[in-house]
C-alpha cells in the first residue's frame, strides 16, 4: 500500500471532477468549470509523466508499466485539449459543469483501465470510463435525436458489456483466478475459445470493430460533434490498451485466437473505409473511419504481444487528430460542405486541419504515417501478408474521403458561414493537438522504443 | 430444543414464502402484488439465514428486497394515473401456467438427479466477516472504483432528469 502515491494522477482527476461540479457556485459562468477541469487533467498528465513507470500495485491488480505510463499521459493530454476547447466554446444551450465532471470521471476510468491487470478491476474501470460517455452523447436534454442516439449507444454497450462479463466469468471459472498472470485458457479446449470470443465481443463493441459497429454512425450523427470528439477518442485509447493486455493474457494456447482478430480487422478495414466514402455528414464519415482505424489496430493486436506497442501508439495517433476534426465539425457545422471556404475565413485552422487529415490518411511526416508504418511492420512480422496488403489498399481508399474534407476546406465555397468567435482557450486546444500530431511524428521511434517495440 | 427451533422457523418461513407467492398471484391489485413479492423475498432471505448462508441472505435483502422490489413499486406507481387503475382483471393464462409447471418440473428433476453432488457441501462456510475482510483488503481497489462508478452514474442521472434550475 506504500505505493499508492503512484496513483496521484487518478486522484487529481477525481478531485478535479468534484471541484468542477461545484465550481460555478463561486462564479456564475459554468464554463469556468471546464477550465478548472482542464487544469486538473493537465496536472494529471504531467504527474503521470513525472511518476513514470513503476511496479505492480494492489498485489498485481494494477501494473504501471511503460505502456500504462504512455496511455495515462496521452489520455490526460487529450482530455486537457477537449476541456480547454469546451472552456472556450461551451456546450450549445446547456451548462458545461456536469460535462466537465463526467469527462474527468471517464478519464479516471480510462487511466485505471490502461493499467489494469485483473479482470474485476478491468471491468469496473471499463464501466467507469463508458458510463459518463452515455450521458455526454445525449448531453443536450431538449434534443430528441441526441437522446435517441445516446439510448441506442447505452443499450448496445450495456448488452455487450454483459456478454463480456459472462465471458469473464468463464475465464475465471477455467483459470481459478482473475489475475492476468494466472489466466490460462489453453487446457479448456473449446470452452476456452468460447470464453475468448465472448470477452472480445465487449471490447469490440466499445472500440466499434466490424461485427459490432452498427451503433456507431447513428449514435455519432445524433450527438453533438463536440461530445463525439471526446467519446470517440479518449475511451478508445484505454480500450486498445485493455485489449492488448487481455489478448496477451488470454490468447496464448487458444487455438485460432489471432485468426479471430485478423478476420475482424479485415472486415472492419474494408467495411469502414468503403462505408465512409459516400457520407456527407462529417460525424458519420468519422464514425465509419473510426471503424476502419480500429481494424488497423486489431491487425497489430492479432500479432500477439510483439504488436502491442504499435497498436497502443496507433490508437493515440488516431485519437488525437480525429478529436480535432470533430471539434472543427462542431464549430463549422456537421455537413461536409460546411467546411467550404475555411481557408479564407480561418487560414490557420485550415492549415492545421491539413496536418490532422494527412495524419489520418497516414502521410509523412505526421504521426499517422509512423503509426501505420510500425503497425504494418509488426503485422508483417507475424506473417499477415495478405491482411496488410488489404490494409494498405484501404489506406489509399481512405485518402479519397479525407481529401474531400481538404478540398472542401481549401477550394469549396460557402455562403452565410457562421462567424466563429475567437477564443484563446479553444485555439490553445487546436495548437496543443497540432503540436502533438507533429511532435509524435518526429519522436515516433523513441516513443515506440519506450513502449517496448523491437525494431 | 436445538433441533425443533430451526425446524419450526423453517416451516414458518417456507409457508410465508409459498403463501406470499400464492397471494401475489391471487391479488387483483398490482401494488398489493408488489408488496407480496417483497414479502416472498424477505422470507427467502430468512431461509438463507437458517442455512447459515449469511452473505446470500444479506444480498437477498439488499438487492432483491431493497432494490428490485422498490424499483417494481416505483414503476407501478409512476405508471398508474389513478388509484383504480391498480386493480386488474384476472385472466387465467394457461400458457404461463404450463411454462411455470415445466420450470418447476425441470428444477425438481435436476435436484433428484444430482443429489449426490449437492451433498458435498463444505463443513464450514466462510461467514460475512471473512468476506468483508477480503473485500476491504485484497479487493479494496475494485470496491472503491465501484463507488466512483455509482457517483458518475448519479451525476449523469441527475443531469438528465434535472430541471432547468439545476
Amino acid at each position: 500500500m506504500a505505493d499508492v502515491w503512484r496513483l496521484i494522477p487518478e486522484f487529481l482527476v477525481l478531485g478535479g471532477a468534484l471541484v468542477a461540479l461545484f465550481a460555478e457556485r463561486a462564479r456564475s459562468d459554468s464554463r469556468v468549470s471546464a477550465g478548472i477541469a482542464a487544469a486538473f487533467a493537465a496536472a494529471a498528465a504531467v504527474a503521470a509523466a513525472v511518476i513514470g513507470p513503476g511496479g505492480d500495485l494492489f498485489g498485481g491488480q494494477l501494473s504501471l508499466d511503460h505502456i500504462a505510463v504512455f496511455a495515462r499521459v496521452a489520455i490526460g493530454a487529450l482530455a486537457t485539449a477537449w476541456l480547454l476547447w469546451v472552456w472556450g466554446r461551451g456546450v450549445t444551450g446547456e451548462r458545461c459543469a456536469e460535462a466537465a465532471a463526467l469527462a474527468l470521471f471517464s478519464v479516471a476510468g480510462g487511466m485505471l483501465m490502461a493499467s489494469a491487470r485483473d479482470l474485476i478491476v478491468l471491468y469496473v474501470s471499463l464501466e467507469l470510463s463508458t458510463i459518463p460517455a452515455y450521458v455526454l452523447m445525449g448531453y443536450r436534454r431538449d434534443d430528441a435525436r441526441g437522446l435517441e442516439g445516446a439510448l441506442k449507444y447505452f443499450l448496445l454497450s450495456m448488452l455487450t458489456s454483459l456478454v463480456m462479463l459472462y465471458g469473464l466469468s468463464f475465464v475465471f471459472g477455467i483459470s481459478g483466478s482473475t489475475s492476468y498472470g494466472q489466466i490460462s485458457l489453453g487446457a479448456a479446449g473449446p470452452l476456452g475459445q468460447v470464453a475468448f470470443v465472448l470477452v472480445l465481443v465487449g471490447l469490440f463493441a466499445k472500440l466499434s470493430a466490424a461485427p459490432f459497429h452498427y451503433w456507431t454512425p447513428d449514435a455519432y450523427a445524433g450527438a453533438q460533434a463536440g461530445a463525439v470528439a471526446y467519446v470517440s477518442t479518449v475511451p478508445k485509447i484505454a480500450g486498445v490498451v485493455a485489449l492488448v493486455r487481455l489478448v496477451g493474457a488470454m490468447a496464448p494456447n487458444v487455438a485460432g485466437a489471432s485468426g479471430v482478430l485478423v478476420v475482424a480487422a479485415v472486415f472492419s478495414m474494408v467495411l469502414g473505409n468503403l462505408a465512409a466514402f459516400p457520407q456527407s455528414d462529417v460525424r458519420r464519415m468519422m464514425a465509419y473511419s473510426g471503424v476502419a482505424h480500429t481494424g488497423y489496430i486489431l491487425l497489430a493486436t492479432g500479432a500477439g504481444t510483439a504488436g502491442g506497442p504499435a497498436a497502443v501508439f496507433y490508437a493515440v495517433a488516431y485519437a488525437v487528430p480525429s478529436m480535432a476534426v470533430m471539434m472543427l465539425a462542431e464549430e463549422e457545422g456537421p455537413a461536409l460542405d460546411d467546411l467550404g471556404g475555411l481557408a479564407s475565413r480561418r487560414p490557420a485552422v485550415a492549415w492545421a486541419s491539413l496536418a490532422w487529415l494527412l495524419s489520418l490518411v497516414g502521410i509523412p511526416p505526421v504521426v499517422g504515417f509512423f503509426g501505420k508504418l510500425y503497425l504494418f511492420t509488426s503485422a508483417v512480422r507475424a506473417g499477415f501478408i495478405w491482411p496488410v496488403l488489404v490494409a494498405v489498399a484501404m489506406s489509399v481508399v481512405s485518402a479519397g474521403y479525407y481529401f474531400r474534407l481538404i478540398r472542401s476546406a481549401f477550394l469549396g465555397q460557402r455562403k452565410g458561414a457562421p462567424v466563429v468567435e475567437r477564443r484563446t482557450s479553444a485555439a490553445t486546444a487546436f495548437v496543443l493537438i497540432t503540436v502533438i500530431v507533429l511532435a509524435l511524428g518526429v519522436l515516433a521511434s523513441p516513443v515506440l522504443a519506450f513502449l517496448g517495440m523491437r525494431f | 430444543m436445538s433441533e425443533t427451533l430451526p425446524v419450526a422457523a423453517f416451516w414458518i418461513l417456507a409457508l410465508a414464502s409459498l403463501g406470499g407467492a400464492v397471494a401475489m398471484m391471487a391479488t387483483r391489485n398490482v401494488v398489493h402484488a408488489a408488496f407480496w413479492l417483497l414479502e416472498v423475498m424477505l422470507a427467502t432471505a430468512g431461509i438463507y439465514l437458517l442455512l447459515s448462508a449469511e452473505f446470500l441472505a444479506l444480498v437477498q435483502v439488499l438487492v432483491y428486497a431493497g432494490a428490485v422490489a422498490v424499483l417494481t413499486l416505483f414503476t407501478v406507481m409512476l405508471t398508474l394515473r389513478r388509484r383504480e387503475d391498480a386493480v386488474r382483471e384476472f385472466p387465467v393464462a394457461w400458457g404461463s401456467m404450463a411454462i411455470a409447471s415445466l420450470f418447476t418440473g425441470g428444477i425438481l428433476l435436476v435436484l433428484a438427479r444430482f443429489r449426490p453432488a449437492l451433498a458435498q457441501v463444505p463443513e464450514t462456510i466462510p461467514g460475512v466477516e471473512a468476506f468483508g475482510e477480503q473485500m476491504f483488503t485484497t479487493w479494496a481497489l475494485p470496491f472503491e472504483l465501484a463507488s466512483i462508478v455509482l457517483l458518475a452514474a448519479l451525476v449523469g442521472a441527475v443531469w438528465w432528469t434535472g430541471g432547468e434550475d439545476l
